[in-house]
């Protein structure tokens, strides 16, 4: 992309952002008590930010001076429009949950507006945005929009360009930390179209403790005739998780991936497993679908071996509850998003919004790895966008850049009820946050190292279509439908969607998507030599 | 002068009234009337208009397409098979809770002790929402966390491992167990109000002509409760017709598509994707559908009036 900013150490510094600096531990005696007496006074007037006083009362500090970029908008957002009210529109749940308690009641603090949060399942935002935009109710303000809406959102005037508002308040240096992968995914047609916000690259997760005992290593290179390791391929994985199903089950499965309808959506692990292999979803000459070629026979294969290694009945659950099963410690492996290793941790339970979640029994037996085959999805993700219709864009916005400003974000990436993911470099080098658990340097060096690899979702008009044919026919073949008339079947409801919305129509739309880092395994960060290099 | 314009007054005044008084009844039900217009008269003519041009979000323009929208669910593989999936199901769904029914409305004819008691808990599944109901089915039947493999285990003697939801054809048997479950008592109610309705003398003058009790229950209680029959299952095949909450939550129209029902499809195709000209194309068609099995069973259950009536 012409418009690449390559990142550069000293853009970092020229800003002066050193959010550690708040967390300095080189303090006096005197300082610490001061600033203890400091932190419990917050905590007690805290409120809703009692779990998170340290978080808020960085984050304000971040906002009265110590970010430039944050300082900036806060003082924009007081002047020009104190007391105004927003209405964002988040996922429900676990998503929603630090608007309502973290950046919703800060902002009402510094600007003295509220932040009234919609909730939604994840693809009803996509509906529940256009279904706002189609009655022009103008109801929403901040939309948490996926990158793989932002063709369509923008295409049918759902969302804004925020590029002038950018260049208005000085504020483009916002962009200059974020992870390579996630500097394009907000851009679309030359424009900006929001504030990257959520860094949700899959991940390995595994079993230490499995994987480093001295029996099954014995048995596997009995059978295998090589040692017992982390799986580098998906074949790998799927022998492996096998193997350790055969040995272990039913205490323990090798895999398991939750995989009902939408939940998480079960055409995430499928790109992730044709792009893997080196699949390409369309011919871009006629723009027939490709996903039932031989490659997408293979990968689906691979993703129907991975269920035999897995608990039964894991195809009609939900991603919570393989959480669940993994925090048992009933998994060996899971790949998932990156609030896998914090909850492996416990660092997530310490709130009372994750009490749902069981205690995790794994903890310090979690190692982290690159996907099979390197290539891990970065699935679903969020950006901070303004709605078209919003009554008060220039409030949105200054919100939007406000939560996603470098101090600020690193803020709300460490809560722990956050589902927001580490994605700037800042994050991931953060000392504060290397020392939320004893793996978490290594925990956040993985996440940067998987972004290098990512494949990133279809970001293409029609992706919602795409998506939900290729989730549904899926669930088809997990019930036991041929894989190859499964993914015929999809195909072709593939070429239907692309007949109705237009061949030229979709053939430019996936041009402009090919043209992004991660669209494909050849032209992943790494593969293009802007590989980020965190220690 | 001011005497003839005061006459003339009260004559206007009197002429009002009198235009009032002969109307007052359109006067009184206008503000009804005008609002039924308004939801529904103006969104069916809308939605006339949104059937013959391209309502889509991922197409810009409102452009003419005549009958396109109707033809593409017409052709649609899946619109086709969710609508044997309606049809057939409803069906057993209807059938399984007529048999249910009629049976506990056999069994309930009698008093008993407890008898009232009975009844109330039988009929308290018709106050739960669809939406609930459709939650407990999934969690009791779910893999691997329901319990019906392991109690039906018990109950068999040997290890039992289906997936309810998931595997052919139990999915269709989980659907129909959870309307069942939660609509058996609403025949149970009108077929027990048909049996107590028939007299006990005409038992008495079959049992006086020899009739068997199998005779008297084909030949004087089937013929005397066709009619209720008739009635409680039009009602129930013109609702069990619109499943919708029950599949949204066991099964989501999966696996793949093999539980779509035409309401689940032209939901998903209205309101998840956007394709607003299928989605209302498609139900203009379901109604037509539902009309013409309306129709028929409205015929049905008039004939014996229209009998009496000529």
């Amino acid at each position: 992309m012409s418009d690449e900013i390559p990142v550069r150490p000293e853009d970092f510094e020229e800003v002066g952002l050193d959010p550690d600096a708040l967390f300095d531990a080189t303090m006096g005696r005197r300082d610490f008590l001061l600033n203890t007496a400091k932190l419990t006074a917050a905590a007690a007037a805290a409120g809703p930010f009692f779990l998170a006083a340290e978080q808020a009362q960085a984050a304000r500090a971040a906002s009265t001076g110590g970010d430039p970029i944050a300082t900036t908008v806060i003082n924009a957002a007081t002047q020009n429009f104190k007391g105004t009210n927003l209405t964002r529109i988040s996922e429900a749940g676990l998503q929603a949950l630090e608007p309502k308690n973290f950046s919703g009641p800060l902002w009402k603090q510094m600007v003295g507006g509220n932040v009234s949060v919609v909730e939604a399942p994840f693809p009803q935002i996509f509906t529940k945005s256009v279904t706002e935009h189609i009655a022009k109710s103008g109801t929403l303000d901040v939309i948490d929009a996926s990158p793989a809406w932002i063709p369509d959102f923008a295409d049918r005037g759902v969302i804004m360009p925020v590029d002038d508002l950018v260049a208005k308040y000085k504020i483009g240096a916002t962009f200059n930390d974020l992870h390579p992968l996630y500097r394009a995914l907000a851009k679309y047609k030359g424009k900006t179209w929001g504030f990257f916000a959520d860094g949700d690259v899959w991940n390995l997760y595994y079993r230490k403790d499995i994987f480093g005992n001295p029996k099954l290593q014995k048995a596997y290179k009995a059978k295998f005739k090589r040692p017992l390791r982390v799986p580098r391929t998906w074949d790998e994985f799927n022998e492996t998780a096998a193997f350790i199903t055969d040995q272990m089950a039913p205490k323990v499965y090798g895999a398991g991936e939750g995989r009902a309808l939408g939940n998480p959506g079960n055409q995430f692990y499928f790109f992730q497993t044709f792009r893997a292999f080196g699949g390409h979803l369309y011919d871009p000459a006629t723009m027939k679908a490709l996903v039932n070629n031989p490659i997408g026979i293979k990968a689906m294969n691979s993703i129907m071996g991975e269920l035999k290694a897995s608990e039964p009945g894991i195809n009609k659950l939900d991603f919570v509850s393989s959480w669940v099963l993994w925090l048992q410690g009933k998994t060996a492996m899971i790949y998932a998003w990156p609030p896998t290793g914090r909850i492996s941790e416990n660092y997530a339970q310490r709130d009372k919004a994750f009490a749902f979640l069981p205690k995790s029994k794994v903890v310090g037996k979690v190692g982290y790895a690159l996907m099979p085959n390197r290539n891990g999805e970065h699935a679903g993700s969020f950006v901070q966008t303004v709605s078209a219709d919003s009554k008060n864009a220039e409030a949105a916005f200054l919100y939007n850049a406000w939560i996603t400003s470098p101090s600020v974000s690193l803020q709300v990436v460490m809560l722990p009820y956050t589902l927001r993911d580490p994605y700037r470099i800042s994050h991931y080098k953060s000392a504060k946050y290397r020392s939320l658990w004893p793996g978490a340097k290594n925990y956040l060096i993985s996440l940067a190292q998987a972004a290098n690899y990512a494949v990133i979702d279809p970001i293409m008009t029609g992706s919602a279509d795409y998506a939900n044919a290729m989730d549904r026919g899926m669930t088809g073949i997990y019930a036991g439908k041929d894989v190859k008339s499964g993914l015929d079947g999809i195909a072709k409801e593939w070429d239907a969607i692309t007949k109705r919305l237009g061949q030229d129509r979709i053939r430019a739309s996936y041009a402009e998507f090919l043209k992004l880092p991660g669209a494909t395994s050849k032209n992943t960060i790494a593969a293009l030599g802007k590989a980020v290099k965190i220690t | 002068m001011a005497a003839h314009a005061d006459t003339y007054g009260r004559r206007r005044l009197r002429a009002a009234s009198s235009l009032l008084d002969a109307h007052i009844r359109w006067v009184l039900v206008a503000p009804a009337v005008l609002l039924i217009l308004f939801m529904t008269i103006y969104p069916l003519g809308y939605s006339m208009w949104v059937n013959f041009v391209n309502y889509d979000f991922a197409i810009p323009g409102h452009r003419w397409v005549a009958l396109d929208n109707f033809k593409t669910v017409w052709d649609d593989p899946i619109a086709r098979h969710a609508l044997w999936v309606t049809l057939g199901l409803s069906a057993a769904a209807v059938a399984v809770e007529l048999v249910l029914g009629f049976l506990l409305a056999l069994a309930m004819l009698r008093a008993f002790v407890g008898r009232r008691m009975l009844m109330v808990l039988f009929v308290v599944p018709l106050f739960v929402s669809p939406v609930i109901v459709g939650t407990f089915f999934s969690l009791i039947l779910t893999r691997p966390f329901g319990p019906t493999n392991y109690l039906l285990g018990k109950v068999l003697g040997h290890t039992v491992n289906i997936d309810f939801t998931n595997d052919h054809p139990w999915y269709y048997v989980s659907i129909v167990l959870a309307d069942a479950w939660q609509w058996t008592p609403f025949m149970f109610v009108i077929l027990l109000a048909g049996l107590a309705s028939i007299s006990d003398q005409l038992y008495e003058a079959a049992e006086i002509d020899g009739a068997s009790p199998r005779q008297s229950f084909f030949f004087v209680t089937l013929p005397l409760l066709t009619p209720i029959v008739l009635l409680a299952v039009a009602f129930r095949l013109v609702d069990s017709l619109k499943f919708f909450d029950v599949i949204y939550v066991l099964t989501r129209g999966g696996p793949g598509t093999s539980t779509y029902t035409l309401s689940y499809y032209l939901y998903e195709q209205g309101f998840q994707l956007f394709h607003l000209g299928m989605g209302t194309a498609g139900s203009w068609m379901f109604m037509v559908v539902i009309s013409v099995i309306a129709f028929w069973l409205v015929r049905r259950l008039l004939k014996p009036v229209d009998a009496v009536s000529a």
